[in-house]
């Protein structure tokens, strides 16, 4: 039709698809489809692409995202506060008026609480630990009784005008303690070692 | 929706939430970011009930829905768009003819990757007008643009779908 571009054509036939012409158009799109080979292939893929889009599948929104729909299977993220923050707003707005999710919130919260009350166990390197670390604190105990001794001893040789000079104090061997680390740190910080022995990866 | 009572927001989610998904998952074809858009929406709506003057309630409802989602949009900074899953049409019942389900999935799947490949506008209007339903004079007020733009936008991203798609039209 002459004196309107093809895109304006084109977008006649879109809007006729529609159902949107204004008025006085409905002619104008008439005329265009009338002998116009060209025109009706435009207005058929026009159409096909319009069937195309309108047959996607109307998909149904998850129920939780809805009223009536409860938040079960979120309830533990929410005490968490492991969800999203959009998504905490609408379970704490969701919370609010549903008694039903609120008790259910309140049966995981004790739940949870009394899990996490629950006495924590040792696994079986730990205790394997702890009786080298006693161990050695024996060892380190009966060293510290021989220096005692020996000093007990030397001071009694003085009173007593004796000589003991050039004679050799007894100490701990930390050899024999078997790891260095245990030793030092058993001797500056009693039990403070086990983070020690664990930094050294030896168990 | 009666223009003339303010609903509740109980009755915006039951009777808009499903378009409002299906409008989000056709623009990004992702179903987390449609389900975050919904739950922003109905958090919009919910605090913005109290201020709504009884009026057009779609046009107001769209246009929260468009400023959310493009909040969205600009949040993630415009990340990139996924594919659909390849379940995604398993459960939507459709033909029981494996050969119609394919050619549907086949289908859906071609005209979801053609839909997100349009520049926004007219994929919105696209969407909004083929899969959410409204007027060309409701999506003008939803998008705050003339009806006449409306218009050319639904056009061209047709034609732009139609020299996308692969399958004859």
């Amino acid at each position: 039709m002459a004196g309107l571009s093809a895109e304006i054509r084109e977008e006649l036939l879109s809007a006729y698809l529609d159902g949107e012409l204004r008025p006085g158009e409905l002619t104008v799109v008439t005329r265009i489809l009338t002998g116009d080979d060209e025109a009706i292939a435009m207005f058929r893929s026009l159409q096909a692409v319009r069937r195309a889009v309108r047959l996607l599948p109307e998909l149904e929104i998850p129920a939780h995202l809805l009223p009536e729909g409860h938040f079960g299977d979120r309830l533990s993220a929410y005490l968490d506060g492991a969800l999203r923050t959009a998504e905490m707003r609408t379970v704490a707005g969701h919370l609010m008026g549903c008694a039903d999710c609120r008790s259910e919130l309140q049966t995981l919260d004790r739940a949870r609480i009394a899990i996490r009350a629950l006495p924590g166990v040792e696994p079986p390197e730990i205790l394997e630990l702890r009786r080298e670390v006693e161990e050695a604190r024996r060892k380190m105990r009966l060293g510290r009784v021989a220096v005692w001794v020996g000093g007990v001893a030397a001071a009694a040789a003085l009173l007593f005008g004796l000589s003991v000079g050039g004679r050799e104090q007894p100490t701990v061997d930390l050899a024999d303690l078997g790891d260095r680390h245990v030793a030092r740190a058993s001797v500056t910080s009693g039990f403070q070692i086990l983070p020690a022995l664990s930094e050294t990866g030896k168990p | 929706m009666n223009d003339e009572r303010v609903p509740s927001w109980e009755d915006v989610a039951q009777r808009y939430g499903r378009r409002i998904y299906n409008f989000a998952y056709r623009l990004t074809g992702d179903p987390d970011d449609a389900a975050d858009l919904v739950q922003d929406v109905l958090i919009r709506v919910r605090s913005g009930l109290d201020q709504y003057q009884p009026g057009s309630f779609e046009g107001w409802l769209w246009r929260i829905t468009r400023n959310a989602f493009l909040d969205g949009v600009r949040r993630r900074q415009r990340r990139p768009t996924m594919p659909l899953p390849e379940d995604d049409h398993a459960s939507l019942g459709s033909s029981p003819s494996p050969d119609e389900v394919l050619a549907a999935v086949r289908l859906s799947d071609d005209v979801q990757a053609a839909l997100v490949k349009l520049p926004y506008d007219f994929r919105e209007a696209v969407v909004l007008c083929d899969v959410v339903g409204l007027t060309y004079d409701e999506i003008a007020d939803a998008t705050e643009v003339p009806v006449g733009t409306v218009r050319s936008r639904i056009h061209r991203g047709r034609k732009m779908l139609r020299e996308t798609l692969t399958w004859p039209v």
